[in-house]
């Protein structure tokens, strides 16, 4: 393992608060971790933890007040909003828990949404056929079931194969099964692709999936945790 | 790789199809219209331009009071130009069924060398009772090829039906406030039918300039320089060796003969005491011898004697005082001398002597510019409204692009999250607009050159006699009915979208859309529960209430003016009775009649006036005509002081409005056809209407203007004159004559005017329909949210559609103040490009028509967004976007 595989994501003493004055709240007080590349790391905590603020300030669209992220060796806070913008196109794709499709455009075109950005993009159908959406590909998201619109939105997020996948309680929104769903699939593609994989979530037994898990609170990293003997997500169970 | 985000604009299109089609109706409409009015308006300039080498229209033309010697032309022509013979006569017209006539038709030969005329329906006249008129009177008043009329006594077929060169708007002076194209009219016959028709030649010459000019400036040098002389040849007959010396000759001439008659009076009058005085002389030296006699015979003769030497006294004194006056009229040779020195230069000439009556340089001419500087005006017009009409739908589509950012927020903070930049967003999200208004704008234009032209066309044919029309591809109209309006879209919309989309995609991703930090809310007064949750609502959505008051403005603009214009010139005719100084003005040829004696008239009311014309020299129109009265001393009509000093003068409210003068200001005026400058100071302004006048007392014209003591020119009186014999008349100007120029606008625009306020009020629908479909859309999601909270569709109508309704009364009642004194400073800007003067004007009720008749919109509108709130569903509030 080289340097760079090992410290592919590093965040490095990590500072946000909100607000100002009486209403000021720290959300994040010294995050230290690192991530290395293709694997699946998981952000585990209870609401107000700080996991959704990190992994928006993994994401280039929200910024730390002290301390620095970096992404295969390049500091995000010294890029502009520009080199930001050029960082997300590049390397990261994005799912969220309530999806953010477009409505009026097909589940293809949803993830052609995606490709546009990238010169290296999956090739589309293949991947409507790993999602398990080829026969929906022409039905537009209010067709569909929520873990078909999840589907897509990941479908969205890995078609032009992202460096780091950066899922926001994909499931969140979702029933048990089509949870597991999901999940399989962002372990599949995880293992496909080789992208490196951040999940936010609060459910505890995603961590069994994972390679890595971090566990936070109160805006600090209280474990991090290297999985040995992980298991498949068809194997979770809450 | 096509970014699959336009994937999306027809399906955009197509969701709101029902918005879009409406904005680009909008759209095509107004860019159509005015395209149309380009493009009509530009091929009918470039067809009037193409008249002066199609149809050789004139550098001018003069008019003379006696017909002109050959030698006078001669000396005329050697001033630069060639004339042609335009001889006309007026006479009475009337039309089938016969009875009183029904206007004026001036009759000309058919011409053949100058101002030539289109025939567009029918023939030329051949026969002695065939007669070709102006198409647009003949339509106008409903005569067609092969009708009969009256032209004096003559009874004439029409066998065709023309447009003179020199005559697209029928004025019949030039100096007329307004055409008149109802009750005055142009014809030609053939030269023996001209001759066989009997009544008055006016002895009218076209000319045109041997080296013709070709800019405006050279041609006004010119004219300039032409008019004076051509006054002096026709008052010295042609004597025009010496300029100065002619020029002094034509200006004192009549001073000089009536010098040398009262010289000559005085020189008999002289003589005849003279002679009496000799003969009395005789008398007293023979009573003298008879006394010697008698002395001698010794009687006492004493005080004969004395009686004698009193009255030979006498005689001798009065001898003195008669050698006296002699020597003084002696004395007074040199002057007599150089008169009859100047007169005899004079005396060969005498036989070609006539009178300059009226001049118009082709620039000038109001009869050949007066349509195609109307069009111009017309199209300023036209652009005012397509500016405010474009940037008006440029910002419904920015705010409909903005409503559509809101509610996509989530979508987009995603995709700038995904790594989309803000530029592939902003492209996205104007492309519709854009896409529309280019779709729009093009559609708008092939209308306008097709179909719509040809309806503009038809609406100036209705006031001018226009020649056929060629159609002309424009490059201008392009660029300002498609470049200007996508120009336009494109800004507006980048700009504000632009500006939305500067929010960082995780504000986007929370639905913060705000671009104000620590934004507080604004603490309001204790109001009630619901009025407070309105003024919230209302703090949200100020751009689209903003936009809706534009909206309502710029359709009351469009309403005001449609129902106003006929409104004033109803106003304007109704109160004809009240405006104008008299209901006559007689003006006479010659103030003695046959005999010698000054003509007077029984008239009750009737008083001695006196009538001039000049032109202004600056101000808001330069050449603007201002009539000069002169008053008789204690004249009931005028009711002005008589004892005026000398350069003081009263004028009239329309002169002292449009020019914007006021009492003690210094005016400046000058005369038609000459250089001659005047200065008058203003003494007041006398509520006098319908006409730019200024007014002093007669014996005060007559000094300033160089005419004998006593003089005048006729009759001004609130009666009809009837005892005055015609052939002392030069001209009647009765009210009617003053009403020409709203008779004409509210016969050319009036009919337009009705159709185009319910076009107004459509339109009205349709903006109101618009935008508070996106006020409505951008509270869907608030409105959903009450829903399920659990209040009645009442409470919720309450809520949004009575403030709207409160913003569309409080806006409408704005926008129509407002609107009234736009419309009222855009009238006065139009009438500063014409001559005349009337104010626009609309009282309380017409107002309130137009306001009425956009809360009636609005009422259509209300019930429509009622309907909407209702079927707002109530998962609204609680969906993702999708």
């Amino acid at each position: 393992m080289t340097m760079s595989e090992e410290k592919f994501l590093e965040v490095s003493n990590v500072f946000k608060a909100y607000g100002e004055g009486d209403s000021r709240q720290e959300v994040l007080r010294g995050m230290d971790f690192t991530v290395t590349k293709g694997e699946f790391c998981v952000l585990l905590g209870p609401s107000g933890s700080g996991k959704s603020t990190l992994l928006n300030i993994i994401g280039g669209i929200d910024s730390a007040d002290e301390g620095y992220i970096a992404i295969g060796g390049d500091k995000l806070r010294d890029m502009d909003e520009k080199a930001l913008t050029q960082y997300r196109r590049k390397h990261l794709g994005y799912v969220f828990q309530l999806y953010n499709l477009i409505p009026n455009l097909t589940v293809k075109e949803n993830i052609e949404v995606g490709a546009y950005l990238s010169d290296k993009a999956l090739d589309i159908d293949e991947l409507l056929k790993t999602l398990g959406l080829y026969e929906h590909r022409h039905k537009l998201p209010n067709q569909l079931s929520g873990g078909q619109q999840q589907r897509t939105s990941i479908g969205r997020a890995i078609i032009k194969n992202p460096d780091i996948l950066l899922c926001d309680e994909p499931t969140g929104a979702l029933d048990y099964n089509t949870s597991k769903e999901i999940l399989k699939l962002i372990e599949d593609v995880n293992q496909k692709y080789g992208n490196t994989v951040i999940m936010v979530t609060h459910n505890e037994a995603i961590q069994h999936m994972a390679d890595h898990t971090i566990k936070l609170r109160d805006g600090k990293v209280r474990k991090s945790i290297i999985n040995e003997n992980k298991i498949s997500a068809t194997e979770l169970d809450w | 790789m096509i970014n699959p985000l336009f994937k999306r604009v027809p399906k955009n299109i197509k969701k709101d199809w029902k918005k879009y089609l409406i904005l680009c109706l909008l759209l095509l409409l107004t860019i159509s219209l005015v395209s149309a009015m380009y493009v009509g308006n530009n091929s009918m300039e470039r067809t009037f331009a193409d008249c002066y080498a199609d149809y050789n229209i004139e550098d001018g033309h003069f008019e003379l009071k006696d017909e002109p010697t050959d030698f006078l032309k001669g000396k005329i022509e050697d001033e630069g130009i060639k004339l042609y013979p335009q001889f006309y006569k007026d006479f009475d017209e009337d039309k089938e069924p016969f009875g009183d006539a029904d206007g004026t038709i001036r009759v000309f030969e058919i011409r053949k060398d100058v101002n030539l005329a289109a025939v567009k329906e029918g023939k030329m006249p051949t026969g002695n009772d065939e007669i070709a008129i102006d198409f647009r009177h003949a339509g106008n008043i409903g005569i067609k090829v092969g009708d009969t009329i009256m032209v004096g006594d003559s009874k004439m077929t029409v066998t065709g039906l023309v447009s003179f060169s020199d005559y697209s708007t029928l004025y019949k002076k030039n100096t007329d406030t307004m055409f008149d194209a109802i009750t005055f009219d142009i014809a030609c016959v053939t030269p023996e039918c001209f001759e066989k028709l009997d009544a008055d030649t006016v002895w009218q010459y076209a000319y045109q300039y041997n080296d013709r000019p070709e800019t405006d400036e050279e041609k006004k040098t010119l004219a300039d320089d032409l008019i004076p002389k051509v006054a002096v040849l026709a008052a010295t007959g042609g004597y025009l060796d010496d300029e100065d010396a002619a020029k002094e000759l034509a200006d004192n001439v009549d001073i000089w003969k009536a010098y040398l008659e009262d010289v000559q009076d005085k020189a008999d009058e002289l003589e005849e005491r003279g002679d009496e005085l000799q003969e009395r002389a005789a008398k007293l030296e023979a009573e003298g011898k008879e006394l010697k006699e008698l002395m001698l015979k010794g009687e006492d003769v004493q005080s004969k004697a004395a009686d004698l030497q009193k009255r030979g006294d006498a005689l001798k004194e009065e001898g003195d005082a008669l050698q006296a006056e002699a020597d003084a009229l002696k004395a007074l040779q040199p002057t007599i001398d150089e008169y009859v020195d100047n007169l005899e230069a004079l005396e060969p000439y005498e036989d070609n002597i006539t009178e300059l009556t009226d001049f118009v340089p082709e620039y000038a001419c109001q009869a050949i510019h007066f349509a195609p500087n109307d069009m111009g005006s017309d199209k300023a017009m036209c652009e005012v409204l397509l500016i405010v009409f474009v940037v008006v739908l440029a910002f419904i589509f920015a705010i409909t692009a903005s409503n559509t950012i809101t509610s996509e927020a989530k979508v987009i903070g995603t995709l700038r999250a995904s790594g989309y930049t803000r530029g592939e967003l902003l492209r996205h999200y104007v492309s519709v607009p854009i896409m529309l208004t280019i779709i729009s704008a093009l559609l708008g234009n092939l209308i306008g050159y097709t179909v719509l032209k040809n309806v503009v066309i038809f609406i100036y044919s209705r006031s001018y006699s226009l020649p056929p029309i060629k159609t002309y591809w424009d490059a201008d109209a392009f660029i300002r009915t498609t470049v200007f309006p996508v120009v336009t879209v494109i800004i507006i919309n980048v700009v504000t979208v632009a500006i939305r989309l500067r929010i960082s995609p995780l504000k986007f991703l929370r639905g913060d859309l705000s671009l104000r930090k620590n934004k507080k809310a604004v603490r309001l007064p204790k109001f009630k529960f619901f009025t407070r949750f309105r003024l919230r609502i209302l703090g949200q959505n100020i751009p689209g209430y903003l936009v809706l008051f534009a909206g309502i403005f710029f359709v009351m603009v469009l309403l005001i003016f449609s129902v106003g214009m006929p409104y004033t010139l109803d106003k304007y005719m109704s109160k004809a009775d009240t405006f104008a100084i008299a209901d006559y003005q007689v003006i006479l040829k010659t103030t003695e009649d046959d005999d010698g004696n000054r003509i007077t008239t029984d008239t009750a009311t009737a008083e001695e006036f006196s009538m001039d014309s000049l032109s202004t020299v600056s101000g808001v129109r330069v050449g603007e005509e201002i009539t000069v009265y002169g008053y008789s001393d204690g004249s009931k009509i005028f009711d002005l002081p008589y004892d005026l000093p000398k350069g003081k003068v009263y004028i009239s409210a329309d002169y002292a409005d449009k020019f914007g003068i006021d009492t003690g200001d210094e005016i400046e005026l000058k005369a038609k056809f000459a250089k001659d400058a005047y200065r008058f100071e203003v003494a007041g302004i006398h509520e006098v209407f319908g006409s730019l006048s200024i007014m002093m007392p007669n014996d005060s014209f007559n000094e300033v203007f160089g005419n004998e003591k006593g003089s005048f020119s006729g009759f001004i009186s609130n009666k009809e004159i009837k005892d005055i014999d015609d052939k002392y008349i030069g001209a009647v100007i009765t009210r009617f004559d003053l009403m020409a120029m709203a008779r004409q606008l509210s016969y050319s625009m009036g009919g337009i005017m009705d159709i185009f306020s319910y076009f107004c009020a459509a339109m009205a629908i349709l903006i109101i329909y618009l935008l508070t479909k996106i006020i409505i859309e951008n509270n869907a999601g608030s409105i959903s949210m009450v829903k399920v909270l659990g209040y009645k569709p009442g409470e919720i109508g309450s809520l949004y559609v009575l403030l709207t309704t409160i913003v569309v009364v409080i806006s409408t009642a704005a926008a129509a103040a407002l609107s009234y004194y736009f419309v009222a400073w855009l009238w006065r800007y139009i009438m500063y490009g014409m001559a005349g003067w009337f104010k626009f004007e609309m009282d309380f009720l017409p107002i309130l028509k137009c306001v009425v008749m956009v809360l009636v919109a609005y009422t259509i509108v209300a019930l429509i967004d009622l309907r909407r709130i209702r079927r707002i569903p109530l998962t609204e509030a609680l969906k993702n976007v999708e």
